[in-house]
């Protein structure tokens, strides 16, 4: 694109057939991946025709190209100050200083040339999170399956809420939230003593907060404490009757526990306000086969592998359903449950020695 | 009485029932004698096998009629080890230990006198497996190592011979849970050897990271079993080619025997760590076929593998079929495999109520047992983790833990008190009645420490015990299905985790005087016993002829 613009320039102001030359052994260099040879000829050209944008312009790539991000700075600034409105004069400045680290000054330029995924990076170099999460986004939804642009994506989010919690942390350290937030942190690293106690304080002041419950009840799960997490759970399905979770979760609980009909009471309640939920409609067949409904157990698992194709889930199900089968005496179907088991396994669960 | 009274009344009976319930039915012992610690000789190379050992027997080795135990040392780990190994044990802090039991309960240290000092200083040892191979009418020991396995015969004059040489069991690599058993019926006892991995010190690593802990089992390559049939002269041959169960590689720890489709055979349960069960069902033809999967026995009921670590193969619902309960790592739930009939089983975990007991627990050696003689068998675990610094990484879990106790309610397991003070790191765990009284009793190994001794306190219920003498079956009548009142049990040693157990079959009464006794001997053989009374220990004699 530089080069036809190069050329297109050069040609309409009828300059030197030697400048032209340079321009195209330049190019040519540049194609074949020879920059320095290709620095050379387009130096050649700028020093030819100082007053052209463009061949400063591909003296800048050229230099970029090369990964010589500071030589790349001054022909692309002598471009601007030859054509201030440069678009590519201004993305390939912002990229070349992107590149040595110095953000900030990238930022006018990428904003010149309205490169949001460039100008997000920046931002988040520069610690503008805000700005940075929106052009990211911007850019996501460009290239939506783009690995680095969700990386950055995926950083600027989560440096942007860290911001958002030191905040709260400095700002109100005892107020719920802030022990809410703490207790999250450690729950992640699961340091479940501390989890708890802080999410015990974010009760204490605020009992009837909407997930506090709910959020208390997975640390107890997550450490098999099943009563407690019960009661947990329970607290929260009353304070949020229509929240699916919480009745989802309680069930679990319960099914834990081996109190089987009252397990399948809440997983029922869970289904009912959100149909379909493949975690609920599995422990609902746990909870059905366990009380010998075999009906309502081979449904809700159907219902999964109907849902859920390849996922742990989905292999799950038809594990589950190989041995009602089983149960039932129905070997074909079991054995074709069991190859669909195996089938999604990720890795096998034994060891077979090789038949010689 | 009016209703108030009656009311209150029943409140006060509610309340003697809680306060007779909550008596414990054990009492820790510290037997006279029983001097022994444990050897472990944990290093910071963390060398796996320092954390896996302890194992213990119970048996009667010079048919005085008291148990006797056996405890099984492992040696000394230098940081880090030379080659050759040399786990010193010559020395005598290393011995194994075989405890005479005295008539009045205390214990003799007689291991010199049997000539089981020295182990063999390559080999640090794991478990121990009894049975009477050659019939001659005294107990015998198979001890496992990493390094050699070690058989010695009793030679019925309170003196062992270690016989591994000629018999040809010395096994190698690292083995670790044994048992003795008839697989096929020929009335000489078999013997089966688990096998942990293909690990060995000069391929040990650490793992964690900063944590710097002791490597999970997929670190290392699976390795197979090992079957000896005995032949019937004081050898046997390695089978274990030809019967399939090499076909398989694992990572065995447990293993228990039942015969759990009734064809008269049988058939071997094997816990894996790591990964799924096997079920090696008998064929009957001296093969066998891994039917884990396919009977439901392989893995959770979410399908997911399991850290199988002790095993025991009875039935737990008194329906008259042997089930499987295996004890698992922390958040895996020990597993409870219904025997369904038909060669199935059905996962029961959740509904026995062992889910809640067990989720955040280590469990090795296990056991089923009548322990309050109210027909029904409860469960006992001896439990600690693996790694030894499990709290820093983890919080919420704990290395050192109580054993489980939990009483048997018509099928679902409510914990009990073990009369345990402090936790410990438990590791094997033997049945048996120690004092002769008709109520089970416990020793549990505890690694780097000393054995505990759960004398059972006893109650007015009734029981009976059954001391198999078997003819045309294997004279300890090993593999036979004894029923009393409705009650099961197969009569085994092994099971558990590197332990082995009474070879005599107790029941617990509840208010029965009188029992019938049916009996199905590995010979094929059916014996039944009208009428017989309670609480006494009966030798029953299987009939020459059917």
């Amino acid at each position: 694109m530089i080069l036809a613009l190069l050329l297109f320039l050069l040609a309409a102001r009828g300059q030197s057939p030697e400048a032209l030359q340079h321009m195209q052994a330049g190019a040519e260099a540049e194609k074949n991946r020879h920059f320095e040879a290709a620095i050379a000829e387009f130096r050649k050209l700028t020093e030819l025709e100082p007053t052209a944008p463009a061949g400063f312009v591909s003296l800048g790539q050229a230099y970029l190209e090369n990964h010589d991000y500071g030589g790349a700075v001054p022909p692309l600034k002598q471009a601007l100050k030859l054509d201030p409105d440069s678009v590519p004069a201004h993305r390939l400045l912002g990229y070349a200083l992107l590149a040595q680290g110095r953000s900030t000054e990238a930022i006018p330029h990428l904003e010149k040339a309205q490169d949001s995924a460039a100008l997000g990076i920046a931002q988040l170099e520069s610690g503008q999170l805000q700005e940075a999460v929106t052009n990211l986004q911007a850019a996501l939804a460009k290239h939506p399956n783009d690995p680095d642009l969700l990386y950055y994506f995926g950083r600027a989010s989560g440096l942007l809420s860290k911001q958002s919690i030191d905040t709260l942390l400095a700002t109100y350290p005892d107020s719920a939230r802030a022990h809410q937030a703490m207790a999250e942190n450690y729950y992640v690293l699961r340091q479940m003593p501390q989890a708890e106690k802080e999410f015990q304080q974010a009760i204490e002041q605020r009992p009837e907060m909407p997930k506090l419950h709910l959020e208390l009840g997975l640390v107890y799960a997550g450490t098999s404490q099943w009563a407690k997490a019960e009661e947990a759970f329970r607290t929260e399905t009353k304070l949020q009757p229509g929240n699916a979770e919480a009745a989802y979760r309680l069930g679990h609980a319960l099914l834990q526990q081996g109190r089987i009909p009252e397990a399948r009471d809440e997983l029922g309640r869970a289904d009912k306000l959100q149909p379909e939920m493949p975690e609920t409609l599995y422990s609902l067949g746990k909870a059905a086969s366990l009380s010998g409904d075999n009906t309502s157990a081979e449904k809700a698992w159907l219902k999964v592998v109907e849902i859920e194709k390849e996922s742990d889930l989905a292999a799950q199900a038809h594990f589950a359903l190989a041995a009602l089968y089983r149960k039932q005496g129905k070997t074909e179907n079991a054995e074709q449950e069991m190859a669909k088991f195996k089938q999604l396994q990720h890795t096998p669960a034994t060891s077979e020695v090789p038949q010689k | 009485m009016d209703r108030i009274g009656l009311r209150f009344c029943s409140g006060l009976l509610a309340m003697a029932s809680v306060v007779a319930s909550s008596t414990p039915i054990f009492e820790v012992a510290q037997p006279r004698g029983l001097d022994f610690t444990h050897q472990n000789s944990p290093t910071p190379q963390k060398y796996l096998i320092e954390t896996m050992g302890g194992g213990v027997a119970l048996l009667d080795y010079n048919n005085d009629g008291l148990l006797d135990i056996f405890l099984v040392n492992s040696g000394k780990l230098t940081s880090p080890m030379q080659t050759p190994e040399n786990f010193g044990r010559h020395e005598p802090l290393y011995w194994n230990r075989l405890f005479r039991q005295n008539r009045d309960g205390s214990f003799t240290d007689v291991t010199a006198a049997a000539g089981l000092s020295n182990a063999g200083d390559g080999n640090y040892g794991m478990g121990v497996a009894v049975g009477d191979y050659d019939n001659d009418g005294y107990a015998d020991l198979y001890v496992t190592s990493y390094g050699k396995n070690i058989l010695y015969h009793n030679n019925g004059d309170g003196t062992f011979t270690d016989v591994t040489a000629k018999a040809g069991v010395a096994g190698g690599g690292w083995s670790v849970s044994a048992g003795f058993f008839d697989y096929d019926n020929d009335g000489k006892l078999d013997l089966f050897v688990t096998r942990y991995m293909d690990w060995d010190l000069k391929h040990s690593k650490t793992c964690g990271g900063e944590w710097h802990t002791y490597c999970p089992p997929e670190e290392f390559p699976a390795t197979t079993n090992i079957l000896y049939h005995n032949n019937g002269d004081g050898t046997f041959t390695d089978v274990s080619p030809q019967s399939g169960i090499a076909a398989k590689k694992g990572r065995a720890l447990g293993v228990a025997f039942a015969d759990y489709d009734e064809d008269g055979f049988t058939d071997i349960f094997v816990a894996n760590d790591g990964m799924q069960q096997y079920l090696f069902r008998n064929n009957g033809n001296g093969t066998f076929t891994e039917r884990g999967l396919e009977a439901g026995a392989a893995l959770s009921e979410d399908g997911r593998r399991l850290s199988g670590m002790g095993v025991v193969f009875q039935d737990y619902d008194n329906d008259g079929k042997p089930d499987v309960i295996v004890t698992e790592l922390p958040r895996e739930i020990y597993g409870v495999y219904r025997n369904e009939g038909g060669g199935s089983f059905s996962y029961r975990s959740l509904e026995t109520g062992l889910g809640m007991l067990s989720s955040g627990s280590s469990g090795w050696g296990v056991g089923l047992e009548d322990f309050d003689n109210d027909g029904w068998k409860d469960l006992f675990v001896a439990q600690g983790h693996v790694l030894d610094n499990v709290e820093q990484i983890d919080p919420s879990l704990r290395y050192r833990e109580m054993p489980l106790f939990a009483m048997n309610q018509h099928g679902r397991f409510e914990k009990a008190d073990a009369s345990v003070s402090l936790p410990l790191v438990a590791r094997g765990a033997a049945f048996g009645d120690l004092n002769n009284d008709g109520w089970q009793d416990v020793v549990m190994t505890v690694l780097g420490g000393r054995p505990q001794v759960f004398l059972n306190r006893g109650g007015k219920q009734h029981w009976l015990t059954v001391n198999l003498r078997g003819t045309r079956s294997n004279r300890d009548g090993l593999g036979a299905r004894v029923r009393v009142n409705g009650q099961t049990r197969v009569a085994t040693t092994a099971g558990s985790y590197l332990s082995a157990s009474d070879k005599r079959v107790h029941f617990g009464l509840g208010t029965a005087e009188t029992a019938k006794v049916e009996i199905l001997w590995p010979s094929g053989i059916r014996q039944i016993l009208n009428d017989v009374h309670a609480d006494q220990i009966l030798e029953i004699r299987e009939p020459e002829r059917p």
